[in-house]
């Protein structure tokens, strides 16, 4: 695998201190971290380590207790899911979440209507918006099941909607929440190859995930998690190499 | 006879306004709603009240009736709508009770248990309409008009959003949506409709009281919305016209005990939902179960 060096770009968000506790459980415990443009990041961490919950936090679906969030210098402390979601910072589920009962096209298209009232496009916006939601049907291999309901796709088939959702958008910053657990080998193929180009593209990505493989052939630096707390955060050689923290993910605990 | 014919196309055309608009909420938000009738009650005092002492102008005494029902819905969907689904079903029903006990006490308004007499009939550019013939073509025509607006709403980017909301509010803020904003609007515009049912309806009975918009018609038209089929097009106007045919029909039968027509269509009717919703649970019109 080839090492990209992260490269220094603009920070997108600052992290400092970001603190969550659910009934005296920290489930987030002063994680401090920066998002840099254009840098893959891959939270790893055993199950429960507050990885989901650090996601929840960054987009206003959970109150923080403590800490600061900053997007583009502007804190975004209690601003709703909606209003970060249209500033750039748009998320995948774990469990999915997709608009079950609409088909594959109203679900990519829908992920970008973000207003409450119709509004009318000219013919040439409509045209650019179909080009663009045709693209992204195309790269994730949904080009056939655009008339299928999300509700009646296969589980691979349901995982790149989720990522075909954010794809559409135009968000600066995705979180994904294990986008390719449960994914067959040529399936993860076609997921790096998909967020590789969104990347060389400026999209910036912080992602959750298990699979090794994936981690190493796409992350910039890793960021891991345990009990709440960031032990590591640096490339990915160092904290995959690192006894200490292999011992905590595979549950070897001293 | 014909007069007969006549009256039940006013009347499904009336109630059909009231279940389309039912399932507009229902069938694409998921808002569940059991105060539909007040707002078809709101829509019938409204323009009774401004037919007498105004206009009975359709320009006027209509969008009455659109107008005061929007705004009191908006006084149900405001709080109601920020918090999770099963609270606007207390909530609605809450304002279905309240309203019952204003619509009854109101007299200056609503003429109290009384009810509104000699509500004159609705004027169309200088016509009066009142013979039920040329009702039905107006009635059918607002019908029309309203399955109109609906269809062009649930088509566009806002029913999406709707359908977005209903599926997975979470996903749908997380994709940009104001989900209480969006549910409001939804609930507004659903209210504003009914209200031209009841416009229709007092306009078209002359007379009105409280016992037309009790708990028993809401609970009626939801019945008619799943029945029809939830979130189908066709399904609502299905479902109001079994339900205001069958009464009819089992009346027809001269070997049953007309002393006990009553309690046999209540016996019909539950007896019939039940089966249609172990057996197709989308309804007439709706898909089948597990396709």
């Amino acid at each position: 695998m080839s090492m990209t060096q992260p490269q220094q770009g603009e920070t997108l968000m600052q992290i400092r201190n970001l603190d969550k506790s659910f009934g005296g459980v920290k489930a987030v415990d002063d994680v401090t971290m920066d998002l840099r443009a254009g840098i893959v990041t891959t939270l790893v961490g055993p199950n429960g380590a507050g990885k989901t919950t650090f996601f929840n936090l960054i987009t206003g679906n959970l109150p923080r207790d403590g800490g600061e969030v900053t997007w583009l210098g502007r804190d975004i402390a209690g601003v709703k899911p909606h209003r970060i979601a249209r500033a750039g910072i748009m998320r995948t589920y774990q469990d999915l979440r997709l608009f079950d009962g609409m088909t594959v096209w109203e679900n990519v298209l829908n992920a970008t209507e973000y207003g409450a009232l119709p509004i009318p496009l000219g013919s040439a916006a409509r045209a650019a918006r179909r080009e663009r939601i045709e693209r992204v049907l195309e790269r994730t291999g949904l080009a056939d099941k655009r008339n299928t309901r999300a509700l009646d796709l296969a589980y691979a088939e349901r995982k790149f909607l989720s990522m075909a959702r954010i794809m559409a958008t135009e968000a600066r910053l995705w979180l994904l929440d294990e986008p390719a657990s449960g994914l067959d080998p040529a399936s993860y193929d076609r997921f790096l190859t998909i967020l590789r180009e969104d990347v060389a593209g400026g999209v910036t990505v912080c992602i959750i995930e298990h699979n090794l493989d994936i981690v190493i052939g796409i992350s910039d630096r890793i960021a891991f998690l345990d009990r709440g707390k960031l032990l590591a955060d640096g490339d990915p050689q160092t904290v995959l190499n690192d006894p200490e923290l292999a011992k905590i993910y595979f549950g070897e605990r001293t | 006879m014909e007069a007969y014919i006549y009256n039940l196309v006013n009347l499904i055309a009336i109630y059909s306004i009231l279940a389309v608009t039912l399932n507009f909420i229902m069938g694409y938000a998921g808002i569940y709603s059991l105060a539909h009738a007040v707002f078809f009650g709101l829509g019938a005092y409204t323009s009774a009240f401004v037919a007498q002492n105004v206009s009975a102008s359709i320009l006027v005494s209509f969008p009455a009736a659109m107008l005061a029902a929007g705004v009191v819905s908006l006084a149900l969907a405001l709080p109601a709508l920020r918090v999770r689904g099963e609270y606007f079903v207390a909530a609605s029903l809450g304002l279905q009770v309240l309203s019952v006990t204003i619509y009854s006490e109101w007299k200056g308004f609503t003429g109290g248990i009384g009810g509104v007499l000699a509500i004159p009939p609705v004027n169309i550019l200088g016509i009066d309409v009142f013979r039920p013939a040329a009702f039905a073509i107006l009635s059918v025509t607002v019908l029309v008009l309203v399955l109109l607006i609906v269809n062009a709403l649930v088509h566009s980017s806002f029913g999406r959003n709707l359908r977005a909301i209903r599926d997975s509010e979470s996903a749908a803020a997380s994709f940009g949506k104001n989900v209480p904003v969006i549910k409001t609007i939804s609930v507004v515009i659903s209210a504003a409709l009914a209200a031209l049912a009841g416009a229709l309806y007092a306009s078209y009975l002359s007379f009105i009281n409280v016992e037309s918009f009790t708990l028993d018609t809401s609970v009626l038209v939801m019945a008619m919305v799943i029945i029809g089929g939830t979130g189908t097009v066709a399904g609502p106007i299905v479902g109001a016209a079994i339900l205001l045919i069958l009464p009819s029909v089992i009346s027809y039968f001269d070997f049953l005990p007309q002393t006990e027509i009553g309690s046999l269509q209540q016996i019909i009717y539950g007896l019939g939902m039940t089966l249609l919703m172990i057996f197709r649970p989308g309804g007439i019109v709706g898909r089948r179960s597990g396709t």
